[in-house]
């Protein structure tokens, strides 16, 4: 029996032990952090498309200004966006709740988890006000040219002039931004291996609750390198010891390496969650088993070792061995072959299915679309070492990660939204809001990212603040393309801003739910009153099913709860 | 219009060849894809659609065509990784011999250019030096030494679909052998700093008998 308590606001928002509060805290947080890294995106790239504009709100942009801008975005989107939402927020919200128990394992350990993430946060926008600016050095921290002050190659000077600096204070916000999260993956995985309710196999949970497992070990076996690197790089800011510098005795090649062989399987790692989420929405809304439950798990757990062993696909041309690139290049477009039949399998939960065009569905549609046609297979021209010659470090790259990392994240995001706020709000987000909002996001962000491809093929170098200094990139119609881009990047921004009003009316007004399943969905989540109470459960279930169970023969419904006998 | 900026160096045409194979495979595999997602959408929508199969996906002979799709992703993978493979041995892996020898120096924010003085070695007293200015002669296989005084840098020359980035403290020595003459953009494309969106510099291509006589020149300076 359910023996939690009910919280008031101040208790709720502060020191609640509840999973679906901390949840809410992590996703509020992260709220703040996106509008940050939004606006950065809209004034360098307002900047980009006309240079001599003064940018409503901003000002005029110098060249460190955009080099702060594009840096911090980029930390920003990847670290706090992506990595926060897909794995804090979403397994805070389902993990319990899908494997039908009160709580994570450790409730106090979920809460420091948070607290641990906050000052992360703290320190981040703190960075923005250090005396010396901003962090300018490019989101990939490449020393040596993040041991000084991003330009200017001044000599140590001792402790106090390096403490208060940019480089300090965002490596220190990584840090305690890796231990929540990794505070945050142990536990989900001692709740998803000891918590499961009484007769949910592990091959009964819903996928989504695999990929967080996965995605949380994924993160366990690949942060620990970057942690070393980044204690190195600390202490050459700080303490100026010298191990990325090449007069004594260190190698900038050194943290390239510690960096992406976190930073490979890190893209996994966001990458995991919102394919669980978008195999929640399929399956559900077409009305059919997922296709293949055992085949997705084991193409991701093989997907997941094979991510660890192509970190070097980011340094073709760094000054690494070319013969050790031709291994990484096979390697790369080997990680393929899993997530091809990943995608493969979704699509075949489709046909044969009965499919529901709900919104959820659109954004899940639309996510595995422009993942697999934009951002999956340039992966394969810059997995080609050959290619990668010409496109590394150029606006193609952009474009493609751009290409997976928006579809996953926001799409995934924005389905996992409009899907499960009913759930946890007891209301119903707008629908006609909804239906503008994903138009106009399917539409603009296509708008925005596709001429980058077409900018990058034709040379465009990234990360430069006036691109007028280069006549070839001025050629028509290349500044045009920068214009549509720009303009495109702006109203996808303005668009979200729909998202949130709809988000903050319907938590207050929306229309109240009809019944706790209105997707008449199978998982343990939707068998519970909306919102779940504290404890989540007002008797605790027993599993008898795999979570797809969808149209099974001699049912009188289409659908069968995991908990219906 | 063009996609590539005009290509100048022999491997160019190579470099470009590769990406225009990758796109024929992704575009067919794209007609492929948009048909398997569209096709359900248009047929199963809840208004025309007959009843749903129960279809979990468990055993060989239901993932068949999921196996088949796999495998017809690796062929056309390794279709093209076999001409990857070799171009990129003959790029980066084997080096021909040179026909002149220099240094490109990054440094915050300009490139040095350094030529072998008139005693025709490289690191040696009479070494004369060119900043954002580099001359090469056409049809000749240069060797150029990349280094970095500093941060990391990289020499990016569209026009030769050459890139490499300069590390300080060491020095890699890439090859280009121009097949055109005129001037070309060198830029810079790892981000150094403030100054990074002005570190240009250009590349004259010029027929041996000028190349001589810009030679003569920089010697007499």
């Amino acid at each position: 029996m359910n023996t939690h308590k009910k919280h008031g606001f101040w208790h709720r928002f502060f020191f609640s032990l509840d999973h679906k509060d901390i949840g809410f805290q992590y996703m509020l947080t992260i709220f703040l952090m996106v509008s940050i890294g939004g606006f950065f995106a809209y004034v360098f790239r307002m900047h980009l498309a006309y240079p001599d504009m003064k940018v409503p709100l901003f000002g005029l942009v110098t060249n460190k200004d955009y080099n702060m801008l594009i840096t911090n975005h980029g930390l920003i989107m990847m670290m706090w966006l992506a990595l926060g939402m897909l794995l804090a927020v979403v397994g805070n919200f389902l993990i319990p709740i899908m494997i039908g128990t009160d709580d994570m394992a450790f409730p106090k350990l979920n809460k420091i988890s948070y607290w641990f993430f906050l000052i992360s946060v703290i320190l981040m926008i703190a960075s923005f006000f250090m005396p010396k600016g901003g962090l300018g050095g490019g989101w990939t921290l490449y020393p040596p040219l993040s041991v000084g002050d991003f330009g200017y190659n001044t000599p140590y000077q001792g402790f106090a002039s390096r403490f208060f600096t940019a480089n300090t204070f965002v490596l220190l916000a990584i840090v305690f931004e890796f231990t929540s999260l990794l505070m945050g993956g142990i536990n989900f995985f001692v709740t998803t291996l000891n918590k499961r309710a009484k007769g949910m196999s592990l091959l009964k949970m819903p996928i989504v609750v695999w990929m967080i497992n996965i995605a949380s070990v994924l993160f366990m076996f690949s942060v620990g390198p970057l942690v070393a690197g980044t204690f190195m790089l600390l202490l050459d800011i700080n303490v100026g010891t010298g191990f990325y510098d090449a007069y004594r005795g260190g190698d900038p090649l050194l943290w390239e390496h510690l960096f992406w062989f976190f930073g490979h399987p890190e893209v996994y790692v966001i990458l995991l969650p919102p394919l669980g989420i978008l195999a929640e929405i399929i399956s559900t809304n077409s009305r059919k088993p997922l296709f293949g439950y055992r085949f997705i798990i084991n193409m991701t757990l093989l997907a997941g070792v094979l991510s660890m062993m192509v970190w070097a696909h980011h340094q073709f041309v760094a000054g690494i061995n070319p013969k050790a690139a031709t291994v990484f290049s096979i390697l790369t477009i080997i990680i393929s072959l899993p997530f091809a039949g990943i995608i493969l399998a979704y699509i075949a939960t489709l046909w044969y299915g009965k499919i529901r065009f709900t919104l959820p569905m659109k954004w899940a549609l639309g996510a595995v679309a422009l993942f697999t046609l934009l951002g999956g297979f340039t992966g394969l021209h810059l997995g080609a070492s050959v290619f990668d010659i010409y496109a590394h470090d150029t606006s193609f790259v952009v474009a493609h990660f751009h290409y997976t990392l928006f579809p996953t994240v926001i799409f995934g995001t924005y389905a996992a939204m409009y899907f499960w706020f009913n759930k946890f709000t007891g209301r119903h987000l707008n629908k006609t809001l909804g239906n503008i909002h994903f138009w106009l996001t399917f539409i603009f962000f296509n708008g925005f990212a596709f001429p980058l491809f077409l900018l990058g093929l034709a040379g465009q170098h990234r990360r430069i603040a006036d691109y007028r200094q280069f006549e070839f990139l001025m050629q028509d119609p290349l500044p045009l393309y920068r214009q549509i881009a720009t303009i495109s990047a702006v109203i996808l921004i303005l668009t979200q801003f729909i998202f949130i009003f709809n988000f903050f009316w319907s938590l207050k007004k929306g229309k109240k739910v009809e019944s706790n399943n209105p997707w008449e969905a199978n998982t343990l989540e939707w068998q519970t009153s909306s919102p779940p109470p504290h404890g989540n459960f007002a008797v605790y279930p027993v599993v008898y099913h795999g979570p797809y169970e969808y149209n099974m023969p001699e049912r009188d419904k289409d659908f069968t709860p995991q908990n219906e006998a | 219009m063009r996609i590539f900026p005009e290509n100048a160096s022999s491997y160019g045409a190579e470099i470009d060849f590769i990406f225009w194979l990758i796109t024929t495979v992704v575009a067919v595999g794209s007609v492929i894809v948009i048909f398997l997602i569209l096709y359900p959408l248009f047929t199963r929508n809840k208004q025309r659609s007959p009843e749903q199969r129960y279809l979990k996906g468990q055993g060989f002979k239901q993932m068949k065509l999921i196996y088949l799709g796999i495998v017809i992703l690796a062929i056309a993978d390794f279709s093209f990784l076999l001409k990857e493979g070799p171009t990129w041995t003959k790029i980066e892996e084997t080096l021909p011999k040179d026909d002149l020898h220099i240094a490109v120096i990054g440094r915050q924010w300009l490139w040095e250019f350094v030529y072998p003085g008139p005693d025709g070695k490289l690191y040696t007293a009479d070494d004369v030096k060119k900043i954002n200015q580099l001359y090469i002669p056409v049809n000749a296989v240069v060797h150029m030494d990349i280094q970095s005084y500093d941060v990391i840098h990289s020499v990016f020359i569209p026009n030769a679909r050459f890139k490499q980035d300069a590390l300080p403290g060491r020095s890699i020595k890439r090859w280009v052998k121009m097949t055109k003459t005129g001037t070309y953009p060198l830029t810079c494309a790892e981000i150094c700093g403030i100054g990074h969106a002005n570190m240009k510099a250009n590349i004259t291509v010029q027929s041996q008998e000028d190349f001589q006589k810009t030679l003569a020149k920089l010697y007499k300076k």
